[in-house]
């Protein structure tokens, strides 16, 4: 047991003979996540204004953003290291790529969170788009601003501590990988808590801050449902290619717009050519495919269990407000947690097989479903609770004919946010620890500068990770249509 | 300050959505004569506030035209001479009473005027609330301090979209009572949406009965000398 947990004593130990090493570590790891954290955000919010004032490249944007967004860390870690060159360049950009997506659809939700009158009065004295943006929904968007934020804190921590993992030279990511290969557990305990309590300090801060300026605390449903239309099957076929070839484009076009070395920065037609065309093409085809599949099927049990159990634990607090009012806070709390910074641990406790991994990614997704969900089942009208409760309905049917319902909506966006994140873990987990997977795949073909499978493998797990969204609004859009439509309507 | 005449000629509006589409308005053609006020009155979804959003420039026709003198709808809202109040007063929480008020100038580009804006709030009844947030005001407080906003940027065309709808009879009468004369003293052209014959009768010199969408007009009543709200029913029961 001693092997697994750290004692408080140990811990206290810890921290005060390696005082000056932690401290330092600390500082720079903290200065990487603010920096990335300062320029994720900025990106989201330029983002978000640019699909409300423009909203014909919404979709394109959109796609564009979630495609970066499930690039996996673990796998542009060590890109953007060859990149950048030694520095902290890395940690920031990952600390950003980390921030970016949810405080873009927060802020994206938020930007449109104004009543039609509020829109109708700036165009009755002939103002436009951007004055409406600048007057009236910038500050409208507020509450869901520092909800991001909130968000933002432990995904920048967590973001800047995977860069770390990747070949940095200080931080607590570089501090954590050593402890683990020492099978130092009271260092990797201190360092998790080190970097737990610093989200958490800086979750609640700006929860704080908010309160004061909002005078009411942040939203914490973030995501709304998907705005994506039904369409025939050829003209989403469509608009997939289409959006196929943006992708690659804009691919092409980055890295010969910083003219990017080809030995590194590899190009689509290099991936190609790795992959298809190659002399060696079918046998790189089934290494990626063989590693794919490993990676898959540790992540869709986790994802599974973690989306379950996060809805299933989310009714039952609801359906008993004593154990809401015990439960939800510490939830809540708990989605501040950076779960991969805590993944040392909950190797350390179940160890390097599929049992580990899968926990890692069910716990990574557990809370953010749960704090969602319960918020999703309170948003019952409250017309609809009394209509219930006048025919004397029970708790049970209350909650499947009203309260499910009315979570779905909630249900479904956490079940979309929990692809990248449970991607992220399960990547992360076979880097560090299991030596199994895409992960640890993109761990040797960093190290040995084989960037012709570290590009392919980036792209393979997008691809996927792509797909996986794409089919998860598909399924939303059509329960919704049949369950709540009304919840759907932009 | 005297506005301009407003012409609607073979005016028309269809809206297309995911079903079938909806015709909102009949092509039609009137004019709102300069310094008078008119109200519109019709069943519930008849095509009145789509008139008004029309004349407003907030929607575009289907067919036919809007102009206010010689210039547009978009033309006029440009040069700061067009306001508007809503249904839901539409006041920016964040702001106080004055600083709702003093909003209307700002949109408009014209200077801030302090005295101006007191006087206003002073004259719609607000005294003493210039420093509060909408949320702690009435609906009928709101709804004035919403008027008071409009006029703020002395507009040449003042539209008014039900703004006394959610309020109680006996808050509406008074705002009825006090309310009109701070634009009509000045001679500006207002258009009035309202349900409430007796309202129409309160406030306009004129009043047009619209028939169920898509709108004709089934009527154009002259409230004074004589106009009962009892007239205007019966011509509304007519039209239905």
């Amino acid at each position: 047991m001693q092997f697994i947990v750290a004692s408080p004593i140990a811990i206290t130990q810890y921290v005060f003979a390696n005082a000056g090493l932690l401290s330092r570590a600390l500082w720079t790891t903290t200065q990487s996540a603010a920096l990335g954290f300062l320029w994720g955000n900025l990106t989201a919010l330029f983002l978000a204004a640019l699909v409300i004032l423009q909203p014909r490249v919404e979709r394109a944007v959109t796609i564009l953003a979630l495609v970066v967004f499930c690039l996996p860390l673990v796998a542009t870690g060590p890109i953007l290291r060859v990149i950048y060159g030694p520095g902290e360049g890395p940690q920031i950009t990952l600390a950003a790529l980390a921030v970016y997506y949810t405080s873009f659809l927060a802020l994206r939700v938020g930007l449109r969170a104004v009543p039609q009158s509020w829109t109708d009065l700036m165009r009755s004295y002939g103002r436009g788009s951007w004055d409406t943006l600048v007057t009236v929904r910038m500050r409208a968007s507020l509450p869901y601003g520092f909800a991001a934020l909130q968000i933002a804190a432990p995904a920048a921590f967590l973001g800047a501590m995977v860069g770390e993992f990747t070949g940095a030279e200080r931080g607590l990511g570089v501090l954590t990988l050593r402890s683990m290969r020492a099978l130092d557990t009271d260092g990797t305990w201190t360092i998790a808590l080190l970097a737990t309590a610093v989200s958490m300090t800086v979750y609640f801060a700006i929860g704080a801050l908010a309160t004061r300026v909002l005078k009411d605390r942040p939203p914490l449903l973030l995501a709304t449902p998907s705005q994506s239309q039904s369409q025939p099957i050829w003209q989403m076929g469509l608009s997939a290619m289409g959006l196929a070839v943006l992708v690659l484009v804009t691919w092409h076009g980055m890295m010969e717009l910083f003219e990017l070395n080809r030995f590194f920065a590899k190009r689509p037609a290099d991936i190609w050519s790795f992959l298809v065309t190659g002399p060696n093409a079918e046998s790189m085809r089934q290494t990626l495919w063989a590693a794919l599949r490993e990676t898959l099927t540790l992540t869709l049990p986790g994802y599974l269990a973690g989306l379950g159990l996060g809805a299933g634990l989310a009714m039952t607090v609801v359906m008993f407000p004593k154990l809401s009012a015990l439960i939800l806070p510490v939830a809540i709390a708990l989605r501040s947690v950076p779960i991969i910074t805590t993944a040392p641990l909950l190797i350390l406790a179940l160890g390097r097989g599929a049992v580990g991994t899968i926990t890692i990614v069910a716990v990574m997704i557990f809370f953010p479903t749960l704090v969602a969900c319960a918020e999703g089942l309170r948003q019952t009208p409250g017309a609809v609770s009394d209509l219930f409760r006048s025919y004397g309905a029970g708790r049970l049917r209350k909650l499947a004919l009203a309260q499910i319902p009315a979570m779905l909506p909630a249900f479904f966006a956490s079940a979309r946010m929990a692809i990248p994140a449970g991607l992220l873990a399960v990547t992360t987990t076979e880097w560090l620890a299991t030596g199994r997977g895409i992960g640890n795949l993109m761990a040797l073909t960093a190290s040995t500068s084989n960037y012709n499978m570290l590009w392919s493998a980036t792209a393979a797990l997008a691809v996927f990770a792509l797909i996986m969204y794409l089919a998860a609004e598909a399924i939303e859009r059509r329960v919704l249509q049949r369950y709540a439509s009304e919840q759907t309507r932009p | 300050m005297t506005g301009q005449d407003i012409r609607c000629e073979g005016l028309a509006k269809t809206f297309d959505g995911s079903g079938p589409s909806v015709p909102a308005l009949s092509p039609l053609a009137v004019t709102f004569h300069a310094g008078q006020t008119t109200a519109l009155v019709g069943p519930s979804g008849c095509g009145k506030s789509t008139l008004l959003r029309l004349v407003a420039g907030l929607e575009v026709p289907t067919e036919g035209s809007v102009q206010i003198g010689e210039e547009t709808p978009a033309q006029l809202a440009k040069r700061g001479a067009l306001a508007m109040a809503f249904q839901d007063a539409a006041l920016l929480p964040w702001r106080s009473v004055r600083g709702n008020v003093a909003l209307g100038r700002r949109l408009a580009r014209q200077k801030t005027d302090p005295a101006l804006v007191d006087d206003l709030i002073s004259r719609v009844g607000l005294s003493g609330f210039e420093d509060r947030r909408p949320a702690e005001l009435s609906g009928g407080m709101r709804q004035r301090a919403a008027i008071a906003r409009c006029l703020a940027s002395q507009p040449e065309l003042l539209l008014l979209d039900e703004p006394f709808g959610a309020v109680d009879a006996m808050t509406r009468n008074a705002l009825n009572r006090d309310l009109p004369p701070l634009w009509r003293d000045r001679g500006t052209t207002a258009l009035l949406v309202t349900h409430s014959a007796r309202e129409a009768v309160a406030i306009a010199d004129r009043i047009l009965v619209l028939s169920p969408r898509p709108a004709k007009i089934m009527a154009d009543l002259t409230v004074r000398p004589n106009l009962t709200a009892g007239q205007v029913e019966a011509a509304l029961l007519k039209a239905a």
